[in-house]
């Protein structure tokens, strides 16, 4: 199915000079710690917590309505340290999904109300589909399809993924239009 | 969308008479034919850890049963288990000063199940040596593996002594001199009864298992002791150590990762590759990537009218050109019958062929001048024929719904990387025809169909309907064309599209 034109009103965005579209309404915490490198979505209500650490976002990543971006931690014992999260080219994070990530590689598509555990790797071309669960420090290997509770491998994905991705994500941002007052 | 989560609207049948959505076929350029993984040779190219992303040699990988030696997974909920650090104190209190030395165990972060819980004990180093439980069946399944492995190889030896002896006796000039293989054994003084070569070096037999009558009596705890759920192993825990099949969960010993694969697809009947990956585990690139989702036109449903049986609807679907070169769709009406008939007809041909083939070979076996030398050649030339033949099905998919097949056809221009950067607009001079082509962009044009759902169909059933398209396939392979002219053929392809349920009349 092709997607449908998905409209938002004007004064509650943000364009900047790469093509970052960003919402009035998200909590950007510690934004000189975070690096959107161009074409990228971050819709409303959405959290990233620069302010724990760097994040930083490929071109053409999709950060869906109250998703949150948080840079994972690791104990020490003489106490906790906060790591940079880095993520890709031409990543989708669903609606509702809490990433805590270290690295989330390109072509990624992560569904709505996903729980990303601490300090997961997602390499690239992966899936995680609605509602899943990943445990702490899971590494999620190219080409899989990751879903459940505890989140499982639960199928393949074809070899073109990375081109599917890019087309999904570039066709998402060409039909994310503002609203034309008639 | 569709193709990463949603269901799968637009199929396209594969030549194998099977239906996929484009991203799962593949596209052979030798054979000029959709390929799906069904109809290719899938092949190993490489055995790695999906965690710690090592390469891992075949007969390694083999040696350890296709398991990762370092990463083990939970016995209980078989996530990855991670190596946690417990600094211990030194026992002796004078020594307390000194640094404190690291121990390792290991612990599962979803459901907290440690190594400590089953008393394993923590190891000094990261990697482990963690201990292995001795299986108690092992040397009874070292020798049932060992004396099977040497019943293959007799009889592997026997098929081959049979194959070389048929080929000596065509090819031998004992029939026409009349001097038999039993003759000439005689003259030269050996003994002339052959014993069968399978009953000359029969393997061993194992010592079969024997079975025993008594039976240890049900412990008298069982009877009187309340049972603890929580203490007993679930099915999925205990079959993933079928060795010991333990039944309480205080013998939940980790488990060695398994280790996933890369392999490369191989079509069928050509015996070319249609895709190989590139050796890194963790890379998503391919060294040959013949898949059809590069070559086939992509068609997209963008629009439908609400269907009701017997009334035409409006439908718009986007045609998308992936090639470097430009192509014309044609529709065709889609005759499932028609389908049926090319299909007996392909199998007459194939096997028409095949019989070709393997007359050849005969032929080629009889000019081969040497004996002895034979069985190289032959063996080669075997394995470049078609491994095996596939029958292509009918194709099962009810279509309840007509399609009104346009008789113009239209122009799908290049796919053009630099078109998303070009502000220049649509500068294309080509010549469409207005009711099927209603808008176009680039390599996309969306064109307009008109669909009519059966008379008789039930309100709230899925509507399917389907056509042929004829798009141009440009082929590029310039090692077999002598004229540097790209070659074109007219490729048809099969498509079904699902287009929702019908609704009532309003």
């Amino acid at each position: 199915m092709e997607l449908r034109d998905i409209n938002y009103n004007k004064g509650e965005y943000v364009e900047t000079a790469s093509g970052n579209k960003v919402c009035r309404q998200t909590i950007l915490c510690g934004s000189q710690n975070i690096i959107l490198q161009g074409k990228v979505i971050v819709q409303s209500e959405a959290i990233i917590r620069g302010d724990l650490a760097n994040v930083k976002t490929g071109r053409y990543c999709i950060i869906s309505k109250e998703a949150v971006l948080r840079p994972p931690y690791k104990k020490f014992s003489k106490g906790v340290a906060f790591f940079p999260l880095n993520m890709g080219d031409h990543v989708f994070v669903g609606e509702r999904s809490v990433v805590n990530a270290a690295v989330v590689g390109n072509y990624v598509y992560i569904g709505k109300n996903c729980v990303i555990g601490r300090r997961c790797t997602l390499k690239d071309c992966c899936v995680i589909e609605d509602n899943t669960i990943l445990a702490p420090e899971t590494v999620v290997p190219p080409f899989t399809r990751y879903g459940g509770s505890p989140g499982v491998q639960v199928g393949d994905l074809p070899e073109c993924q990375a081109d599917v991705m890019v087309d999904f994500t570039r066709g998402y941002y060409q039909h994310f239009q503002p609203l034309k007052l008639i | 969308m569709a193709y990463i989560t949603g269901p799968d609207v637009v199929k396209y049948a594969c030549t194998c008479g099977l239906l996929k959505p484009i991203t799962h076929l593949y596209f052979c350029r030798y054979c000029t034919q959709i390929r799906c993984s069904f109809c290719v040779c899938h092949e190993i190219d490489s055995n790695f850890c999906g965690k710690c992303s090592e390469n891992i040699p075949s007969s390694e990988a083999r040696l350890k049963k296709n398991r990762c030696g370092n990463c083990y997974v939970c016995p209980s909920c078989q996530q990855d288990l991670s190596t946690r650090i417990a600094s211990k104190g030194s026992a002796n209190p004078e020594e307390a000063k000194s640094t404190p030395k690291k121990m390792y165990y290991l612990l599962c972060q979803f459901c907290r199940w440690s190594s400590r819980d089953v008393g394993i004990p923590d190891q000094s180093t990261v990697t482990g040596g963690w201990p292995k439980r001795e299986n108690v069946h092992a040397n009874r399944l070292q020798e049932l593996v060992d004396s099977y492995k040497a019943i293959i190889l007799a009889s592997k030896k026997h098929q081959q002594d049979k194959e070389k002896k048929k080929r000596v006796k065509c090819l031998s000039y004992t029939d026409r001199t009349g001097v038999t293989a039993a003759a000439i054994r005689k003259r030269l003084g050996l003994p002339a009864d052959m014993t069968h070569p399978m009953l000359k070096n029969r393997p061993k037999n194992p010592e079969p298992a024997k079975a025993k009558s008594e039976v240890e009596d049900l412990p008298d705890s069982i009877f009187t002791e309340p049972l603890n759920l929580a203490e007993i192993m679930s099915i999925e825990q205990r079959l993933l150590q079928p060795e010991q099949q333990p039944t309480t969960v205080d013998k939940l010993f980790p488990v060695h990762k398994q280790l996933s694969i890369k392999r490369s697809l191989r079509c069928r009947s050509c015996e070319h590759n249609v895709s190989k990956p590139e050796y890194n585990p963790n890379s998503v690139k391919f060294k040959i990537q013949l898949f059809a989702y590069y070559i086939i036109p992509e068609i997209r449903i963008v629009t439908v009218e609400p269907l009701r049986s017997g009334k035409t609807s409006e439908l718009i679907v986007k045609f998308t050109n992936p090639t470097q070169h430009q192509t014309t769709i044609t529709f065709f009406e889609l005759d499932l019958d028609e389908v049926e008939s090319v299909v007996t007809e392909e199998v007459a041909e194939v096997a028409e062929s095949f019989e070709q083939s393997l007359y050849l070979q005969e032929k080629q076996q009889l000019s081969l001048p040497s004996l002895g030398s034979l069985s190289q050649p032959s063996s080669l030339l075997a394995s470049r024929t078609p491994s095996i033949t596939v029958k292509p099905r009918r194709i099962k998919e009810d279509l309840n719904c007509k399609i009104g097949i346009p008789e113009s056809s239209f122009i799908l221009l290049p796919r053009d990387d630099a078109a998303e950067y070009d502000d220049s607009g649509d500068s294309h001079n080509i010549q469409d025809d207005p009711k099927l082509v209603k808008w176009r962009k680039s390599n996309k044009a969306f064109i307009r169909l008109y669909v009519t759902p059966n008379e008789d169909l039930p309100l709230n059933s899925e509507v399917t309907c389907g056509f042929v398209m004829q798009h141009i396939y440009t082929n590029t392979i310039t090692s077999k064309v002598e004229n540097k002219e790209p070659q074109q053929y007219n490729h048809k392809v099969k498509v079904f599209l699902t287009l929702g349920n019908s609704v009532g009349c309003d």
